[in-house]
């Protein structure tokens, strides 16, 4: 399984893409830094981008870098490994590449401009979301036979997650406003990734005027280090959950 | 030797054998181990797919040392005869891209051979490969043959079914329909050539007649 992930990860080296990626990164971060004066200012700017931008990337990279991957996953696959770490080598080196990526593009400006508790927090969910969307697209590239609608189906997943989820939400609070809803809303913020990693931002923040009505029932459940750790501990579902998806359909396909 | 015509099953035989695709019912055994079980028994197959395909990134040299190291092969326990006999060694420095469908072709043989392995699965192992490197790449299927190793290949190509067969399996809408010497088909029908006497007994044959199993 390590030798899979070697080899894997010295492609990913050689890959332009994950270059560009990083380089687009970096950009975006140092940019925003010089730009704003005010450092914090400039923390919250990229910390909208970061939470829309990563999932996307990571999501849609994984599922091409998937299919690109089709010939040497073949090769693979009939020699003395299992299929299991076929698959779990390949997510592995492609989520530590693009984690790579994002702490050398976004890691390195953050700790130069502003160390600290928010700005950890911001690397800690931007790296967190980039291994659940790498987990989510190795899942979806395994059962989809076809790159264009595999592509698809992650571009539907992110906009639902980034968009839809939250107005659904909110039109729900909206339609049971006279209701005690609070305690639904509270676990259904928790499935949504995005909202998630939003949240762990905002409560170390803490800002309400940053803070979407979902943000603000949240931090009124949690506080801010019990919030924190059911967070943290939802990020690792959804990076589990579809890993293990893909590890299992995976095991059962026709190759 | 598998035969059968386009869609009879040939491949998919073999990635059934592979674990590349699942059987649907039934279960296959390679050395004693079920197929499903563990993927160890890999280790004794070399394989050579109809159509080769490597990642496009890596140099032929870069590709056999990975290799080496998946299969864990220690420097000088490879088999090179086929290597040096294909003329790979002009290879080397190219990019996979890079490399024709028959250049592609030898590297893929070359790779089924070099580990030593008991069985060799070779599908349509010479499709695509010029004369001389295919009458070469026969004769290692022949030593091999000598030295102990299960051959297991699928050809159209008569000629090499009669050369290299002992036993001819007749694959046809994915069921066995025989498995004979290549010997009892040609003196069954009078022919010499398996070329001639194959259409001859194949027409013979009742529809869902299984012989020879």
């Amino acid at each position: 399984m390590w030798k899979v992930c070697k080899y894997t990860l010295l492609d990913l080296a050689r890959n332009r893409f994950a270059m560009g990626y990083t380089i687009l990164l970096f950009a975006v971060s140092t940019g925003m830094f010089m730009i704003e004066g005010d450092n914090t200012k400039a923390l919250i700017t990229l910390s909208q981008v970061v939470l829309a931008l990563t999932p996307l990337l990571a999501l849609v990279f994984t599922i091409i870098y998937f299919y690109n991957q089709y010939e040497f996953t073949v090769l693979l696959a009939v020699q003395p490994i299992g299929r299991r770490s076929i698959v779990l080598a390949q997510f592995l080196a492609v989520s530590s590449a693009l984690l790579a990526a994002f702490m050398l593009g976004v890691g390195l400006p953050v700790l130069a401009w502003a160390p600290g508790a928010v700005g950890a927090t911001l690397l800690v969910s931007g790296a967190a979301l980039t291994t659940v969307f790498c987990a989510v697209g190795a899942w979806i590239a395994v059962t989809q036979r076809d790159r264009a609608r595999a592509v698809g189906i992650g571009l539907v997943t992110w906009v639902f997650l980034v968009l839809v989820y939250d107005s659904l939400l909110l039109w729900l609070m909206f339609a049971f406003s006279d209701r005690p809803i609070e305690p639904l809303i509270v676990p259904l913020a928790a499935l949504n990734p995005i909202d998630l990693s939003r949240m762990l931002i905002m409560l170390r923040i803490d800002l309400a005027a940053l803070l979407g009505y979902t943000g603000a029932v949240y931090h009124q459940f949690f506080g801010s280090t019990g919030g924190m750790v059911v967070s943290l501990l939802a990020l690792m579902l959804w990076t589990a959950l579809p890993c293990w998806w893909a590890v299992r359909a995976f095991a059962r396909k026709d190759l | 030797m598998v035969i059968g015509p386009n869609g009879s099953g040939k491949t998919t035989l073999i990635k059934c054998l592979l674990g590349l695709v699942r059987a649907t019912e039934g279960a296959i055994t390679v050395n004693g181990t079920a197929v499903s079980s563990d993927p160890a028994y890999r280790a004794a197959i070399g394989y050579m797919p109809q159509l080769a395909e490597f990642p496009k990134e890596l140099t032929v040299e870069q590709l056999l040392r990975m290799m080496n190291d998946i299969r864990g092969a220690r420097t000088g326990s490879t088999d090179e005869r086929l290597f040096a006999e294909l003329g790979v060694e002009s290879l080397l420095d190219k990019r996979v891209s890079a490399l024709s469908g028959g250049m592609r072709q030898k590297v893929s043989a070359v790779l089924a051979f070099r580990y030593r392995p008991n069985i060799l699965v070779l599908d349509e192992p010479t499709a695509g490969l010029d004369p001389v490197s295919a009458g070469r790449l026969l004769d290692a299927v022949l030593r091999a043959r000598r030295e102990g190793a299960t051959v297991l290949i699928t050809s159209h190509i008569m000629e090499e079914v009669q050369r290299l067969g002992d036993r001819v399996a007749y694959l046809q809408d994915g069921r066995l329909r025989f498995t004979l010497a290549p010997e009892t088909i040609t003196s069954a029908t009078g022919e010499s050539a398996l070329s001639q006497a194959l259409p001859k007994y194949i027409s013979q044959l009742a529809p869902h007649d299984v012989e020879g199993l």
